[in-house]
């Protein structure tokens, strides 16, 4: 039987507890918001709640803190997948906000919490709902936080993968010793011949992951343009947004130049190479 | 915060919803099914020529991986970072006769970025998913994922586009304007569970004994935590208590494969940490997981299965000097593990100079002579810098898939078996693929 059967019942009824209608929790030290960031947060929060993912990944809770006891962020961190499910079930707009400041950016995703959750609630799920409003609404706070994505946001626009091996340089990689970028200075040759000594083409580049088709990239970018990813990176970044439109019309042009140069192979081709335009 | 009531209000909307939608733990695979009766996908089955073997999943259900005719769904960490990671899978294939494709018309899931930043959301992902499966369709090849976080992203986008009919429909638009379709495989499948079928194929390969060494095993996240209902369990494996890979290749090829106590920790990667607060990933790597590696288990090498815990173990170290913690822990995937114990090049096809925490010592206690394979990689590199063309385990992509993802003689998708007949909405298709 569940556990929650064993619980006294409420002495009040619903129409006595409306009427009082009391906060169910008092939080002191709360953050003092302008206007601006009361209207804000308020709108951040009937979003939150309007999203279809919230019935999905909160549950319920009863603060047992088995998520918390796994989660590699708390040991670290002032941070609690705990606070966040019942900030995510029973928060208002100030502590939801209070959140968006600093908090949800200390979750790894690792998915420990969602693993031993008795709930089953989805609490790096939540978590990531919450980040996607804070980016879309381009909080202050996740400007911030997010500032330093802007060369690893550009390669995952236009090319699709997140590093590649001439971004691991030693004035921002330190500390991972001299061997990380493939010790190219250790065998003393350049970072492209070490990269020519891996035995597949795909993966000799030092620009992306491996190399990544034209077509392949502009479908990507279609991707983005038709699901609201380019809209949600304007709140966040407006600069970098127009930046990457304008690198992609160059590749536009480019594929749409190959495909005259290419007319002859292309001829015979059927499938999405055939038909698609960039 | 909320009033009571309207907490309970909440709670009941909740309550409301889970008996609404039945929400439990269902095999999605075969809602997969029906929803392509009614033409509104397509699954891409496993066929007799990707010659698959059978594993058991956490809950007992059945998984089919298939070995053969593979399409490589590429990790954007691991190709950055640890090239070894790729070329040791590809040469395992080559040494076990299996064919693949290794294109560049491939996206990466995406999700490292959603996972750090937040800056996409559901319905892109899922069609970056969807796209990416599109194209292993049309080249007729099944899609294997190189990556814990792509596989554990694409299980969630599989679940998605089967239970969340706007997602579906959503998507399928977007497919098709770029003249794709919505496909699913039939099964999601990690490269560690094809080394998992393939075991005994591979153990009969073995050429050096790693008899004494002692392993200890990081299982990522994304694999098991993720949709854990999916991943490969093995009662000979901790009697089926944890996953089944890596570590069953571990123990099928002789190591041994030590317990240490935060074995179910993260590796600390963290998605947005690991670029720009690593402070927190060098402190979670060094303290959580290489020191109980070290000190609990006298762990001669760590071995992982996906690329940013390979990435996070093994670069956080070095800097460990800096607080006296000079373990410099040998990690490797299991894929560079296994084609060491099969004869692979060190150098050449492991790739172990990628690595920050030095490999050499575990060569040694391998038996493997690394200072002339070293001396051998430096000849290659000289040979390289002179202008020789590079030695290759597939051939190389022509100048024309620069730009254009072209079939090469694949089965085209209006050509396919059971795909749907261009031009005629989704549910005409032809006869069955099998
Ligand atoms: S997903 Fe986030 S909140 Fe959950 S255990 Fe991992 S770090 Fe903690
Ligand atoms: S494990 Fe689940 S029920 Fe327990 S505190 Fe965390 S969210 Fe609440």
């Amino acid at each position: 039987m569940s556990i929650v059967a064993y619980l006294p019942r409420r002495a009040l009824s619903l129409a006595e507890e409306e009427a009082a209608a009391p906060p169910a929790f008092e939080l002191t030290g709360r953050r003092k918001l302008s206007e601006a960031e009361r209207t804000l947060a308020g709108q951040i929060f009937g979003e939150f709640r309007a999203d279809p993912r919230h019935h999905e990944f909160v549950l319920g809770c009863i603060n047992c803190g088995e998520c918390t006891t796994g989660c590699p962020a708390a040991r670290f961190y002032d941070f609690s997948p705990r606070e966040m499910l019942q900030i995510a079930l029973t928060g208002d707009a100030t502590t939801l906000w209070d959140a968006l400041q600093e908090k949800i950016w200390s979750c790894c995703q690792c998915y420990t919490c969602n693993m031993r959750c008795r709930f089953g609630n989805d609490i790096a799920g939540i978590i990531s709902v919450m980040r996607e409003l804070s980016v879309r609404h381009g909080v202050e706070a996740t400007r911030k936080t997010l500032a330093p994505f802007g060369r690893s946001l550009t390669l995952l626009m236009t090319v699709g993968t997140q590093v590649s091996s001439d971004m691991i340089q030693p004035d921002f990689f330190r500390d991972w010793g001299p061997f990380a970028t493939g010790s190219d200075k250790v065998w003393n040759v350049s970072a492209d011949i070490m990269r020519k000594a891996i035995p597949s083409d795909v993966l000799q580049t030092t620009r992306s992951s491996w190399e990544v088709s034209v077509q392949t990239s502009l479908e990507l970018f279609r991707i983005y343009e038709e699901t609201g990813v380019l809209d949600m990176l304007r709140g966040l970044d407006p600069d970098l947004t127009e930046m990457l439109i304008d690198i992609i019309e160059e590749r536009r042009e480019e594929f749409s130049e190959a495909r005259e140069r290419f007319a002859t192979e292309l001829a015979g081709m059927k499938g999405t190479v055939a038909t698609f335009s960039g | 915060m909320l009033s009571a009531s309207e907490i309970r209000k909440v709670v009941e909307e909740r309550n409301v919803h889970q008996k609404g939608t039945g929400k439990k733990v269902v095999d999605v695979r075969e809602e997969m099914h029906r929803l392509e009766d009614k033409g509104e996908l397509i699954v891409h089955r496993i066929r007799p020529e990707n010659r698959p073997v059978e594993a058991k999943t956490l809950f007992g259900w059945t998984k089919r991986i298939p070995t053969d005719r593979l399409w490589h769904h590429k990790s954007c960490g691991q190709c950055g970072n640890i090239p070894g990671y790729p070329s040791s899978l590809l040469w395992l294939m080559n040494e076990t006769g299996r064919t693949y494709l290794n294109e560049p018309h491939q996206t990466s899931c995406t999700a490292w970025n959603y996972h750090g930043t937040a800056t996409s959301n559901p319905t892109a992902l899922a069609a970056v998913a969807a796209r990416n499966f599109h194209r292993a369709y049309e080249t007729d090849h099944f899609p294997l994922i190189h990556c814990g976080t792509s596989y554990g992203d694409y299980k969630e986008m599989r679940k998605l586009l089967v239970e969340n009919a706007a997602v579906r429909t959503k998507v399928r638009e977007v497919l098709r304007k770029m003249g794709r379709d919505l496909v699913l495989p039939e099964e999601i499948v990690h490269y560690s569970e094809w080394v998992h079928a393939m075991t005994p194929e591979i153990v009969a390969r073995q050429s050096r004994s790693v008899t004494g060494i002692v392993a200890t095993v990081h299982e990522p996240c994304h694999y098991y935590k993720m949709v854990p209902e999916d991943a490969v369990y093995d009662d000979r494996v901790y009697a089926g208590q944890r996953p089944a890979v890596p570590s069953g290749i571990l123990m099928s090829l002789g190591a041994t494969v030590a317990d240490y106590s935060t074995w179910y920790d993260c590796c600390g990667f963290g998605f947005r940490h690991i670029l720009s607060e690593r402070e927190f990933s060098r402190s979670f790597a060094n303290l959580r997981k290489i020191r109980p590696m070290v000190e609990e288990a006298h762990a001669d090498v760590a071995i992982t299965s996906d690329t940013g815990c390979v990435t996070t173990l093994d670069k956080s170290q070095w800097i460990g000097k800096a607080h006296g913690l000079s373990y410099l822990l040998p990690v490797l995937s299991d894929v560079q593990f296994a084609a060491l114990a099969l004869g692979a090049h060190p150098y050449k096809i492991a790739q172990v100079h990628w690595h920050s925490a030095s490999a050499e010592g575990l060569l040694e206690k391998m038996g493997i002579d690394w200072k002339s394979a070293k001396a051998e990689f430096q000849e290659y590199l000289r040979a390289l810098q002179s202008g020789a063309a590079p030695e290759l385990l597939h051939p190389a992509h022509g100048e024309i898939e620069t730009f254009f993802a072209v079939n090469k003689g694949q089965v085209l998708p209006d050509e396919a078996p059971g795909a749907p007949v261009a031009g005629a909405g989704p549910d005409v298709r032809r006869g069955p693929r099998e």
